[in-house]
C-alpha cells in the first residue's frame, strides 16, 4: 500500500509557503515526510506509515520559526523539531503526524567572539564542522559525542547531550552559555543562567535555561545558541588498560576516576559482555589475549605541562590492580575512532550466528557507581531472557563512562548496547522491544538511577516510566507543559506528557 | 587502493552469509513491483538495510550537495532508505525521481560510511551509494522519467557522438568534424601502442588541457597517438543513468583501440579514468585487457625520472582542489601533491585530501545540466575555502571542475588552472588553445 498523499489543509500549506518564501522550503512529497519519520534508534518499520508528517518547513529564521508555530498553535496541527535526526531516541519522531519544522538551514556561524571566548550559531550546525571554522582562532567548541560527525546543535541542546569529554570540558547544558527559543506559543524568548547572552553565571531570576535545556521538542524550537569557547588542547593523552575479570577493572575505573586530575576528560569501563562482542564482531578490534575480559581506560586534554605528568599517573593507577596497557598505538588509535567506534554496531549475530544488519539500541542510563555491577547482572540476565525467546535481539555488551561534568567520581552513564534486527520485525517483535527496554529502565530506576543520561525517555517502553522516576516533580512538569503549550501542539505523545492534558 | 566496482553488475555482492532479500521476510512487499523495480530492489536491498539499520548520516556533512540544500532528501541516507520504502511498497519511482538528481557521484559519503570505515571488509558490507543513485536514474531512464535536461544532453550526445559541452541550443560547433580541433599543430599520429583519450570537456571547451599534456608527453619523449575516431566514453551517459547508449559507446571505443593496435589509454580526465577502470571491465569483464594510465601518475613519475624537466618558476601562491574522482573514487591524492611541489617558484598552501572529501566543484554526475544554481553554489563555497587560505590560485586536476570553479573564481578573484597546464608552463612550453570555449590563449581567461 502507497504513502497516502497528505491529507494537511491546503489553506494551512498555503500559509506556511507564504511565511517561508522559498519554492522548496515546504514539502510534503512522499520521500519528504517517510525520511523525517525515523532516527537511527529501532524503528518498528513495519509501521512506518504511521509516524510520517504531514509536511515539512524548512525554515530559515527565527521570525518564521515563530509564525509557523503560531500558525500551528492556532489551526492546533503538531509541531516536531528535527534538527539532525541522529538521536538515539525518539525525540525528532513524529508520533501524531503534524509539520516537521526541520531547522538545518539555520546553519550560520553568527558570530566568533575571541574576547569573551563565544561562538553563537544557528541550531542547524554540526560541531565537526563549526570547529573546522574555528581552528584558524585556537579554539573548539568541545561537545563530542559519539555522533560528533553528524549531530547537529539543535539537537544537542533538544536532548540535552553528553559529550565524551564531559568530565574535562563539561556537556551540552555546560557549553551552552544561552540560547533562543520559539515557545510553543510563538513568542521568542532568550534563556540563560539569567540575562546576558554570554553570562556563564546568574543569580537573577529561575535558571531558564536548565528548564529549556533537554526539552525533547516539547517546549519549543531552538533557532539560535551562543557557544563556549575553550582553547584549543596542546595534547591529549589516552590509555587503556586489560583485566583479567570486570570486578578488577571496576576497581580500577574508580582510582582513575578519584585521581583528582583537572585534566581527565572521561573515564570508561567495558564489561566482559563488550569485550566478547568486540572480539566477535568488531573488524577494528585488535587480536588480544583470551584472558582478556574487561577492559578500563582513561583520557586527558589540556596543556603539556599539564597532560605530561598527569600521564604518568593515569599509568601508575591503571597498573595499581593488575591492568596492563593495552601499548600507545592501540591507546591512541581507539580513542581517536571513537565517533567511528560507537556507530559500528550495525551488524550482529541472529540466534544462529549468521550475520544479520541489525539497529543499535543503546541504553544510556545514569547509575550510581556503587549499584554499577548489579545493575550490570540484572541487565545482562534480562537480555538474555530476550535474546533466547525471540530470533531478533543480539546482546552487546555494556560500556559505562563517567558521567558527571568536571566531576569524573561518583554515577556513570552506563549503556548496554543491544542489535535489533529490524528486517525481521513484526509487531510481536516490536512490543517485545518495547517491554526490554521498559525491563532495563525499570532496574535502573529501583537502584536510584536515571533511566536516560543524554538520549531522553522519549521512547515507548521509557516514555511511561518518566512519572515514576520524576517523582513528585512530575505535578510541577506538567503544570509547566500545559502553561507553556496550552494546545500541546509541540512533539505531542512524548515522555507520558499527553497525561497533562487529561 | 584501487577499488572493485562494476557499476552494472547486477549480480548480488559476494560474502554475505545473509538471507537473501526473498527469504528475509518482513518486506511488506506483496508482489506491488514491477519487473524491473523488483530487480532494482532485489540488487539493493542488502546494501540499503547496512544503511537504513543504522541510519546514523555521518554522511550528511561531507555531501556537498547536501551542504547546500541542507534537505534531508538529499542525503545519502534518504538514497538506501528510499529502497527500503520502495520494497514495501511506500513509495513509486516518481516519487523519488528529483531527489536522486541531487547527486555528483563524488563517493564522499562511502568513504565517510562507518559501515565502510569500521567493520566494510569485515563484513563485506562497504555501503554502495553511487551505484545505488546511478541504478535508480537507470531506472528513471526505464521508466520515461528521466529529467528534460538529461534527456536533450543524452540525445545530443548520440547524435554527436561528443557532449555538447559548448551548448544545446542552435548550432553544435562540437561533433566528429572537430574532435581533433584541439590538436592543431601537434603533429601527433593516430593509431599506435599508447591512446592518449581527450575526453568533451577538455577537446572543445579547455583545448588548453589537451595541448599542454601532448607537449609534455611529446617533450618527455612518450611516444602515444590519438583514435581513428573518438566518440565520448560514455561516462556522462551512465551517471545519468542512460546504460544502453554508455554501452554502445565504449564498444565503439574499444573497437577503435583494437583496430588500432592500442594496449594503453592515457586517461587525462578522472571521469574518464573512473569510467575506463570501473565500467568498461564491467561492460566486457575479462575481454578488456587494456592498461589504464592517470595522467597525473604519469606525469610525476616523468617529473620523478627526471625526463620532464621543471626549470620555469611560477611565481604564484596556490591551492590545490582534490577532484572527488581521484581522490574519493580512487585515491590518487599523493601525486599531484608531489607534482605541485616540484614546480619551482609556486608556493603550495596544501589542504589535506580527507578534509577535502566533503570538498567539491559540483560540477561531476550531471548535476550541472540539471540543477546549476547548486553546482555554482557548491564551486562559489569551495572558491571561499581557498580564499582563506590567502592564495591567489586554485590547482585543480579535472576539466569537469574547472569551468564552474572557474566562474566562482572570477567572482573572488582567484585564478582557476589545471596542474598539466601548470606542469607545462614550468617546462617551457607555450601551450595554446582555450581554456573557455573559445579563442581566448590560457592563462588570460580568468581574474
Amino acid at each position: 500500500m502507497t504513502l497516502a498523499a497528505t491529507t494537511i489543509d491546503s489553506g494551512i500549506l498555503e500559509e506556511l509557503r507564504a511565511i517561508v518564501e522559498e519554492h522548496d522550503a515546504v514539502l510534503t512529497s512522499k520521500s519528504s515526510r517517510l525520511n523525517r519519520a525515523r532516527v537511527p534508534a529501532p524503528f518498528p518499520v513495519h509501521r512506518w506509515e504511521e509516524f510520517v508528517p504531514d509536511a515539512v518547513v524548512l525554515p530559515r529564521t527565527a521570525q518564521q520559526v515563530s509564525e509557523i508555530v503560531k500558525l500551528a498553535n492556532r489551526t492546533k496541527v503538531p509541531i516536531v523539531p528535527r534538527a539532525g535526526g541522529t538521536g538515539l531516541a525518539d525525540g525528532a519522531v513524529p508520533l501524531r503526524g503534524g509539520i516537521v519544522v526541520d531547522v538545518k538551514r539555520m546553519d550560520q556561524i553568527k558570530e566568533v567572539d575571541l574576547g569573551n571566548n563565544t561562538v553563537t550559531v544557528g541550531p542547524g550546525i554540526n560541531m565537526q564542522t563549526l570547529n573546522r571554522q574555528l581552528v584558524r582562532h585556537g579554539v573548539m567548541f568541545p561537545d563530542d559525542p559519539a555522533s560528533y560527525a553528524c549531530a547537529l546543535v539543535g539537537g544537542r541542546i533538544g536532548t540535552s547531550g553528553f559529550s565524551l569529554l564531559g568530565s574535562r570540558y563539561g556537556h551540552t547544558r555546560d557549553l551552552v552559555i544561552s540560547f533562543e527559543i520559539v515557545l510553543p506559543t510563538g513568542e521568542i524568548i532568550e534563556v540563560g543562567d539569567g540575562g546576558g547572552r554570554k553570562v556563564r553565571k546568574s543569580s537573577t531570576g529561575y535558571h531558564l535555561k536548565h528548564l529549556f535545556m533537554g526539552h525533547q521538542g516539547t517546549l519549543g524550537i531552538v533557532t539560535e545558541a551562543t557557544l563556549e569557547l575553550v582553547p584549543r588542547a596542546e595534547v591529549e593523552f589516552a590509555a587503556f588498560f586489560l583485566f583479567e575479570d570486570f570486578d578488577t577493572a571496576y576497581r580500577t575505573h574508580r582510582l582513575l576516576a578519584c585521581s583528582g586530575l583537572a585534566t581527565l576528560a572521561g573515564v570508561m569501563l567495558f564489561d566482559s559482555e563488550k569485550v566478547a562482542y568486540l572480539r566477535r564482531d568488531d573488524e577494528a578490534y585488535i587480536e588480544q589475549p583470551d584472558w582478556v575480559q574487561a577492559v578500563a581506560a582513561a583520557s586527558l586534554y589540556g596543556t603539556r605541562a599539564e597532560v605530561e605528568p598527569a600521564s604518568k599517573i593515569v599509568m601508575e593507577l591503571g597498573r595499581s590492580l593488575g591492568g596492563k596497557y593495552i601499548g600507545d598505538e592501540i591507546s591512541s588509535g581507539d580513542w581517536s575512532a571513537r565517533h567511528d567506534r560507537y556507530a559500528n554496531p550495525l551488524h550482529g549475530r541472529a540466534r544462529d550466528g549468521q550475520v544479520v544488519p541489525m539497529s543499535w539500541h543503546c541504553e544510556d542510563a545514569a547509575v550510581p557507581y556503587s549499584e554499577l555491577p548489579a545493575v550490570r547482572e540484572k541487565w545482562h540476565a534480562i537480555a538474555s531472557r530476550y535474546v533466547e525467546q525471540y530470533e531478533i535481539f543480539d546482546d552487546w555488551g555494556m560500556f559505562a563512562y563517567t558521567n558527571g561534568a568536571h566531576k569524573p567520581w561518583g554515577d556513570v552513564l552506563a549503556e548496554i548496547d543491544m542489535g535489533l534486527w529490524e528486517e525481521r520485525l513484526d509487531e510481536a517483535g516490536w512490543q517485545a522491544f518495547i517491554s526490554l527496554k521498559r525491563e532495563i529502565a525499570q532496574t535502573v530506576l529501583d537502584h536510584g538511577g536515571s533511566m536516560t543520561a543524554c538520549h531522553g525517555a522519549t521512547r515507548a517502553g521509557d516514555a511511561e516510566l518518566v512519572p515514576q522516576e520524576m517523582g513528585g516533580g512530575w505535578d510541577v512538569m506538567m503544570g509547566i507543559k500545559r502553561l507553556l503549550d496550552p494546545n500541546n501542539i509541540m512533539n505531542p505523545g512524548k515522555q507520558s506528557l499527553d497525561r497533562a492534558y487529561e | 587502493m584501487e577499488r572493485e566496482m562494476s557499476e552494472v553488475d547486477q549480480t548480488q555482492s559476494d560474502g554475505h552469509s545473509r538471507p537473501s532479500a526473498s527469504t528475509a521476510g518482513g518486506s511488506g512487499n506483496g508482489g506491488h513491483l514491477a519487473e524491473v523495480e523488483q530487480a532494482f530492489v532485489d540488487r539493493w536491498h542488502d546494501n540499503a538495510y547496512g544503511c537504513f539499520s543504522s541510519g546514523h548520516k555521518f554522511c550528511r556533512e561531507v555531501c556537498p550537495v547536501t551542504q547546500v540544500t541542507r534537505n534531508e532528501n538529499h542525503t545519502p541516507t534518504a538514497f538506501h532508505s528510499n529502497v527500503v520504502a520502495l520494497e514495501k511498497g511506500l513509495i513509486e519511482v516518481e516519487d523519488v525521481a528529483d531527489d536522486y538528481v541531487h547527486c555528483t557521484q563524488c563517493g564522499a559519503c562511502e568513504l565517510r560510511c562507518p559501515n565502510t570505515i569500521m567493520v566494510g571488509d569485515f563484513y563485506r558490507a562497504r555501503t554502495e551509494t553511487v551505484k545505488v543513485v546511478r541504478a535508480m536514474r537507470a531506472l528513471m531512464v526505464d521508466k520515461g522519467l528521466d529529467r528534460e535536461g538529461w534527456k536533450i544532453w543524452n540525445r545530443l550526445t548520440d547524435a554527436l557522438k561528443n557532449e555538447p559541452v559548448l551548448g544545446v541550443e542552435g548550432d553544435h560547433p562540437n561533433g566528429q568534424e572537430h574532435v581533433r580541433d584541439w590538436a592543431d599543430g601537434l603533429d601527433i599520429p593516430t593509431g599506435g601502442e599508447t591512446i592518449m583519450f581527450v575526453d568533451c570537456e577538455a577537446a572543445f571547451y579547455r583545448t588548453s588541457i589537451p595541448r599542454a599534456t601532448a607537449q609534455l608527453l611529446q617533450l618527455a619523449g612518450v611516444e602515444f597517438g590519438l583514435m581513428q575516431e573518438q566518440w565520448c566514453c560514455g561516462g556522462p551517459a551512465a551517471e545519468m543513468g542512460y546504460i544502453e547508449q554508455s554501452r554502445a559507446f565504449a564498444e565503439h571505443n574499444v573497437a577503435d583501440w583494437r583496430a588500432i593496435g592500442a594496449k594503453r589509454i592515457i586517461a587525462i580526465e578522472p571521469h574518464d579514468y573512473v569510467h575506463f577502470t570501473e565500467d568498461y571491465p564491467a561492460y566486457f569483464g575479462e575481454d578488456f585487457d587494456f592498461e589504464v594510465v592517470q595522467i597525473i601518475d604519469l606525469v610525476a613519475e616523468l617529473i620523478r625520472d627526471g625526463r620532464i624537466e621543471l626549470k620555469h618558476p611560477i611565481d604564484r601562491v596556490v591551492t590545490y582542489h582534490d577532484p572527488c574522482r581521484l581522490n574519493k573514487r580512487k585515491g590518487i591524492h599523493e601525486a599531484p601533491r608531489e607534482i605541485l611541489r616540484a614546480i619551482p617558484g609556486l608556493t603550495f598552501k596544501d589542504v589535506d585530501h580527507v578534509t577535502q572529501w566533503s570538498y567539491c566543484s559540483g560540477g561531476g554526475g550531471g548535476l550541472p545540466i540539471e540543477k546549476p544554481e547548486i553546482t555554482a553554489e557548491i564551486s562559489r563555497r569551495r572558491l571561499e575555502k581557498a580564499s582563506e587560505l590567502e592564495v591567489d590560485m586554485l590547482v585543480s586536476a579535472c576539466v569537469w571542475s574547472e569551468r564552474p570553479l572557474s566562474a566562482a573564481g572570477a567572482e573572488q578573484g582567484i585564478e582557476v588552472r589545471d596542474i598539466i597546464e601548470l606542469v607545462a608552463e614550468s617546462a617551457g612550453i607555450e601551450i595554446g588553445g582555450s581554456t573557455r570555449g573559445d579563442s581566448q590563449p590560457v592563462g588570460s581567461a580568468e581574474s
